[in-house]
């Protein structure tokens, strides 16, 4: 019998059965989009996650440099970053002041060596750049924010946290006011609007200064900490290649001081962390809805097929030999599989599109590699237990597979 | 000699206490053109031998010869081959393929032996028009009458023109009427030249024979010409 009539037979035999074709269809269609569409959500939820995590990950960097000879490195450090603007938003000194000192508002005053009862209540100077809040995360309620001036003509002015307003004045405007810090008075601009108790470093008992005042309020002590900002975290990555490579280019080494550029990892670890975990799930998911699908398609297949024996039986005694049954069969599988696997991976992609954007709000594709698993998967099974029991029933004797129902 | 059968015995479940013998040594010669009427009452071994003279089934024990090839001997592929050309199958539920329409199954053996369409077309259409069929080609076997379902059947078993026709109670499931009708086509075929195995209960249909062969308990109690058969 040549492949083109058993084709022909096989064609025959399914559009004959319209209504068991289509049963048998819709098994392989509901378990091939039953795979994709729980993949893919997985897979979305599992993007979902991550961008959540890359949203709470600030695409700071940190970076500490020194040299012994004190030699400024604050300013050619921010003009390369200037330099960086593709990948980094803004860099700002970061020098905290570790001297007593105290800091008075009239008759209120705040002594940084008194006894706190928790750390984060004991005020804290902090020297920085007018893109101190942007590095930080500070926003401005109240008044304005450093500016650049502020910054080059040294300006004895001070930004508030919102604690340390609280502090000093009760619920007076702090803006315009002016408080004197080791007898140095500043006139206080602006206050910070206060953090997400939630968020790691709510650090609003800051006092935000010029750097360059640092002169006469930290004993000249050169600056060592610099925060800044990249725009994603792939510049952040990228900006701290760059970065260790030009304080490398300004000669720093060990012999005259020291540096290192670094990113606070917490939120990246713990995106990574939920992220193996979500590979797992997705690991999970993906098998048992390969298993649901895959019984799905086995079952039907088992029954039509094993259902026709009599068939088997009448084309055996009209001289069919037993490779032109296989060969039916092997292609009537393959047709049914096939064209129910497209159509399945059809409604696996609306369907992932559609849940995805209903649950998730996000719009995940099916990769390639689920959907090509699927379609296989689905033509696998339906070969396997489509042939099985027509192999089976084949070797009969005829009038053995005439006598079945 | 065209079927040549020795000591055939088909035996269910031997050696145990629920030993059946369906066919406890039966041995017959059939010659070419013969029309011969096998007889018995259910149930005396006459589905079981023609299962094994049409290479449906194979005996315990014993030989036999068709066209003088020892069949116990062949592969499941020339057995294909034989059930093809050398036999037509006329069964008493007609066993017609449900899925596919009259011409369709008739074209079936067809297919099977590796006939050029062509040649199928006009093969087809000759063994509808011989049992009158040929305006319900198109019918599938549930559109059919059980004697329309039947003549189908039995083109398809004309179809290939094998030298042997066996008929298993091919009119147990019609009307009387319909049932004559069939038993003129198995005639007409015979005149043409086809050797006809007629198996049924029915003496009066066996009495059309020109040779009966009764079977009781799964031997032969009678072989010879009509007349003489005690019917």
């Amino acid at each position: 019998m040549k492949l083109g009539q058993a084709f022909k037979i096989a064609y025959h035999s399914i559009a004959a059965k319209k209504s068991r074709s289509f049963l048998t269809m819709l098994g392989v269609v509901i378990g091939v989009a039953a795979v994709i569409i729980l993949v893919s959500y997985a897979q979305g939820q599992n993007r979902w996650m991550q961008e959540y995590y890359e949203s709470m990950a600030d695409n700071s960097i940190e970076i500490t440099a020194m040299r012994w000879d004190g030699k400024d490195i604050a300013q050619p450090l921010y003009e390369y970053c200037l330099g960086l603007d593709e990948y980094v938003q803004g860099i700002t000194p970061f020098g905290q002041i570790w001297n007593r000192l105290i800091i008075q508002y009239g008759a209120k005053a705040l002594d940084t060596d008194a006894n706190y009862d928790n750390w984060y209540d004991r005020p804290q100077v902090v020297m920085g750049n007018q893109e101190f809040s942007l590095c930080k995360a500070y926003e401005i309620v109240n008044g304005r924010d450093l500016s650049y001036l502020d910054v080059t003509k040294e300006n004895q002015v001070c930004v508030l946290g919102s604690y340390t307003a609280e502090q000093l004045f009760d619920y007076a405007t702090p803006v315009g006011k002016t408080i004197t810090i080791n007898n140095l008075t500043f006139e206080v601009i602006g206050v910070y609007q206060e953090r997400d108790p939630n968020q790691m470093q709510n650090l609003d008992q800051l006092i935000l200064v010029p750097y360059t005042l640092g002169r006469v309020l930290n004993n000249n002590e050169a600056i060592q900490s610099y925060v800044a900002k990249a725009r994603s975290p792939e510049a952040t990555k990228k900006a701290i290649t760059l970065i260790d490579g030009f304080l490398g280019g300004l000669g720093i080494n060990d012999a005259n001081g020291y540096y290192y550029v670094q990113s606070p990892d917490e939120w990246k670890q713990m995106g990574e962390e939920e992220q193996q975990v979500q590979q797992r799930f997705l690991g999970g998911i993906a098998a048992i809805s390969l298993a649901v699908g895959g019984i799905g398609i086995m079952n039907i297949m088992l029954v039509t097929v094993t259902e026709r024996t009599r068939e088997i039986g009448i084309r055996k005694a009209i001289g069919a030999e037993r490779r032109s049954i296989v060969t039916q069969f092997l292609i009537e599988a393959c047709m049914l599989c096939g064209f129910g696997g497209i159509i399945g991976i059809i409604v696996g992609y609306i369907g992932t599109l559609l849940v995805c954007k209903q649950s998730l709000d996000i719009i995940v594709l099916p990769s390639v590699g689920i959907i090509v698993g699927a379609f296989f998967l689905s033509l696998a099974l339906g070969i396997v237990f489509g042939l099985f029991p027509a192999v089976k029933a084949s070797k009969l004797q005829p009038v053995d597979a005439l006598r079945a129902d | 000699m065209l079927i040549e059968a020795t000591g055939l015995y088909k035996i269910y479940h031997e050696g145990t206490e629920a030993e059946v013998r369906a066919l406890d040594g039966v041995s017959l010669v059939i010659d070419r053109g013969e029309f011969v009427g096998i007889i018995g009452a259910s149930g005396s071994g006459k589905s079981t031998l023609m299962n094994i003279l049409g290479c449906l089934d194979v005996p315990t024990y014993g030989t036999y010869l068709l066209d003088g090839v020892d069949v116990t001997d062949l592969s499941d592929r020339q057995l294909a081959r034989i059930r093809n050309r050398q036999i037509g199958f006329i069964f008493q539920g007609f066993n017609l393929v449900p899925a596919l329409t009259a011409y369709e199954n008739v074209e079936l053996p067809l297919i099977y032996r590796g006939i050029s369409r062509a040649e199928r077309e006009e093969m087809v259409e000759e063994a509808l028009k011989k049992v009158s069929l040929f305006d319900r080609a198109g019918h599938r076997p549930a559109e059919m009458s059980g004697g329309q379902q039947q003549r189908v059947a039995i083109a398809r078993a004309v179809a290939t023109k094998p030298p042997v026709i066996l008929a298993d109670e091919p009119t147990g499931a019609l009307d009387s009427k319909t049932g004559l009708d069939v038993l003129d086509i198995l005639h007409w075929l015979h005149k043409d030249g086809a050797t006809i195995l007629l198996i049924t209960h029915d003496t009066g249909l066996a009495a059309t024979a020109e040779r009966i062969v009764r079977l009781s308990d799964g031997v032969v109690v009678y072989d010879g010409p009509r007349g003489g058969a005690p019917l």
